[in-house]
């Protein structure tokens, strides 16, 4: 399929599900909605640098956070709309992603996995000590009771998020099947042969930390309306740099489905261990889900499938 | 054989047993139909030791309102989700108590994770009752959020308070004082308090410093503060730098006139056993303490419910801290639904703005923004504490109460360890 009618297709996947939220009545189809696409974005977003690229980022929580301060500062002076802080979140993090891509250049494996931790450490203190942004007393947004085209505010974050889950798929199909795709490949490859074969490594990996860090940044932004109050613990939780490097892995890091596959399983799991077993389980589910999945299926539930398409 | 009873007779009796069950079933049903209370408590994460008790203490008021047949002939039931103590998980925990298991009330508890909760109840009229929140009304200004935890009107500058009144009254007067804390939420709050009231107070800041909440040494933060020779040391600080501040200060002989403040940790048994004669003279708040239970006589009756479960819960094994003030929550909501005979948000609020409740910390009356119309916040000082081990702790000469002075036992101990 091709990339316009992949494209066309996530539209009218939009259309269908917007039309149906009109039908949803009870609030927390949306709070669920929300927590799963959100983790789309991230999966997708980590995937174009980790799956595609094999630079694995530790710092996902930095990009995601900076994403969600920067809307709370911007908030705070301007009051815009959210889509504008959307964007302004996502430029933040994106050039975020382009200074560490262009500091890191010369790291590869380990080292540069190191060093995305270290970026998730000295962005939270920053934040920690930026008292406009409620340092680390924290910060109130005080949301809308409605969205802007009427209806409850959490349905419009819903379809925010939805927007981005789309969007982020679509682009990283996109990447992986262009040359841009086979690039990155070759870099995850062996980046020394694919620099001796012509191949732009460092345009292709500072490409890919910029896409990947504007996606999350733009998956944090909308954070602050939907907790109503954000504390640099929260925002840069631990959770959400396990599972989103989980949720890839246990989907498949090859393919853009993977990542979608990981993210709404694992999330719908989470989501249900919460208000049913109620503990930290659900980490714990992840943990054990991530570490089968290495041991047993290091390609993922995509891998499992294409195995299993030959002898069909 | 004539039959006793004829065909129209057995009609009428019929119908009017029918009606009569008719009738009964929904009267039956609705007083049976259990007033479902809903809160998201966290029973993991850093949090936990403090959800976990609380979630003790509403179990012990649940079952001894239900084993006196409930509220209002209702019996009382509690569902509860563990949110991870992340507050990215309450909203939608509130959204599914609320819209899913359609409970009637609506507990929170913390600072962080009430916050999140106000827009979900907002959005539904739905009124919050929150323990051990500090101030979060203050910037949604509902009025139909209340608060128990004694802050009072002041709010952050209520923890402070004592500990300047009791520096106040010693002899000659302090002239200096070191503000420090950690980089965290309630401690910053804490020395923020403390830094309006040492400027009211005319007294001079001779060191105003934060350290991150992963400080881990605290001897350069205790040579720093001693460097600069305060009078008094004010420290805003969460368990694990209560302990390490403490014992770097014994460790480095620093004995300034007061050392204490905001002081979290202090409060539990096991800080308390572990550090043991090394708090002495140190002064930090307390809700509740032993020295208090001529104010508070109903306190030991449900610590002696709460202690043996405790133990075998694995949560605070005395429950001074938050146990009083859990309890005297449920014991306010229950107030107010016999007081209107309902659940209604509007009615409930309505009424919880009028009521002075008679709770087992004494009577409460809510004010403005629904927290307490005055502060309660017990200002202690910690003595004659011997080796180690909590148990030492139950006595009631070993924290002194020095303010508010209501609840006064003793006065200030000074210079520390003189």
């Amino acid at each position: 399929m091709s990339n316009t009618r992949f494209a066309l297709l996530g539209m009218l996947l939009f259309a269908v599900l917007f039309a149906s939220e009109q039908l949803v009545t009870n609030q927390y189809v949306f709070f669920v909605g929300y927590a799963v696409l959100q983790y789309v974005v991230l999966a997708t977003a980590w995937n174009i640098l980790g799956g595609y690229t094999g630079y694995v980022n530790f710092g996902t929580a930095a990009f995601f956070a900076i994403g969600a301060y920067v809307s709370v500062a911007v908030n705070k002076l301007y009051h815009p709309p959210l889509p504008v802080l959307i964007l302004v979140g996502g430029t933040a993090s994106g050039l975020i992603g382009l200074a560490m891509g262009y500091l890191t250049l010369k790291l590869r494996g380990v080292f540069f996995s190191i060093s995305t931790l270290a970026l998730a450490i000295v962005a939270q203190a920053v934040i920690t000590n930026w008292a406009f942004v409620g340092g680390s007393s924290g910060a109130y947004v005080i949301r809308p009771r409605f969205g802007p085209y009427g209806g409850p505010f959490i349905a419009y974050l819903f379809t925010i998020m939805l927007v981005m889950a789309i969007a982020a798929v679509v682009l990283a199909r996109s990447i992986e099947r262009s040359k841009t795709g086979v690039g990155l490949a070759a870099i995850r490859d062996d980046e020394g042969a694919a620099e001796a074969y012509g191949v732009p490594t460092l345009r292709l990996k500072l490409m890919a930390t910029v896409v990947s860090g504007t996606l999350m940044g733009m998956a944090g932004a909308p954070l602050p309306f939907y907790v109503a109050y954000l504390d640099p613990p929260s925002a840069f939780n631990l959770s959400v740099a396990v599972n989103t490097i989980a949720m890839p892995l246990v989907g498949g890091t090859a393919t853009w489905l993977g990542p979608v596959i990981g993210a709404v399983l694992l999330s719908l799991i989470q989501q249900a261990a919460m208000v049913t077993i109620s503990s930290a389980v659900n980490l714990l589910i992840v943990g054990l889900v991530m570490v089968g999945f290495i041991t047993l299926a290091p390609n993922g539930i995509m891998g499992l499938l294409k195995k299993r398409r030959p002898a069909q | 054989m004539t039959s006793l009873i004829t065909r129209r007779t057995a009609l009428v009796a019929a119908t009017g047993l029918a009606t009569t069950t008719m009738m009964r079933t929904p009267l039956a049903w609705g007083a049976d139909k259990p007033i479902v209370l809903g809160c998201s408590m966290p029973q993991t994460g850093g949090l936990a030791a403090i959800g976990k008790a609380n979630l003790l203490i509403m179990n012990i008021w649940k079952d001894e309102v239900n084993a006196k047949g409930g509220i209002m002939g209702r019996p009382v039931q509690l569902v509860y989700y563990d949110d991870q103590s992340n507050p990215a998980n309450v909203p939608g925990i509130y959204t599914k108590l609320l819209d899913v298991d359609k409970v009637d009330l609506i507990v929170t508890n913390g600072t962080n994770l009430t916050a999140p909760a106000m827009p979900v109840a907002m959005e539904r009229g739905q009124m919050v009752l929150a323990m051990f929140a500090l101030t979060v009304n203050e910037k949604f200004h509902y009025d139909r959020y209340f608060q128990t935890m004694p802050y009072g009107p002041l709010g952050k500058e209520s923890i402070s308070e004592g500990f300047f009144d009791a520096a106040a009254s010693m002899n000659p007067k302090p002239t200096t004082v070191a503000l420090v804390g950690a980089d965290a939420e309630f401690s910053k709050a804490a020395v923020e308090g403390a830094r309006d009231q040492a400027k009211r107070r005319g007294l001079k800041i001779v060191y105003d410093r934060t350290y991150p909440p992963s400080t881990v040494d605290f001897g350069p933060v205790i040579r720093g503060i001693a460097s600069s020779n305060p009078d008094l040391v004010y420290i805003g600080s969460y368990p694990v730098d209560s302990a390490g501040l403490i014992r770097a200060a014994h460790e480095l002989g620093f004995k300034p006139k007061l050392f204490g403040g905001g002081m979290v940790g202090t409060q539990s048994a096991s800080l308390k056993g572990d550090l043991g004669d090394l708090m002495n003279d140190v002064v930090s708040y307390e809700l509740y303490c032993p020295a208090a239970d001529a104010k508070f006589p109903r306190v030991k009756g449900l610590l002696d419910k709460y202690q043996p479960l405790a133990k075998t819960s694995g949560v605070d094994p005395l429950g001074y801290y938050s146990c009083p003030f859990a309890y005297c929550t449920m014991e306010i909501l229950q107030q107010a639904v016999e007081g209107i005979k309902g659940t209604d948000s509007e009615k409930l609020a309505k009424f919880m703005h009028q009521a002075t409740f008679k709770t087992i910390v004494g009577d409460i009356k809510f004010g403005e923004d629904g927290e307490w119309d005055r502060p309660q916040m017990l200002t202690v000082q910690f003595r004659g504490a011997q080796g180690k081990g909590y148990e030492q702790f139950a006595d009631p000469s070993r924290e002194v109460i020095l303010h508010p002075p209501a609840f006064k036992t003793g006065d200030v101990h000074y210079p520390m360890g003189g």
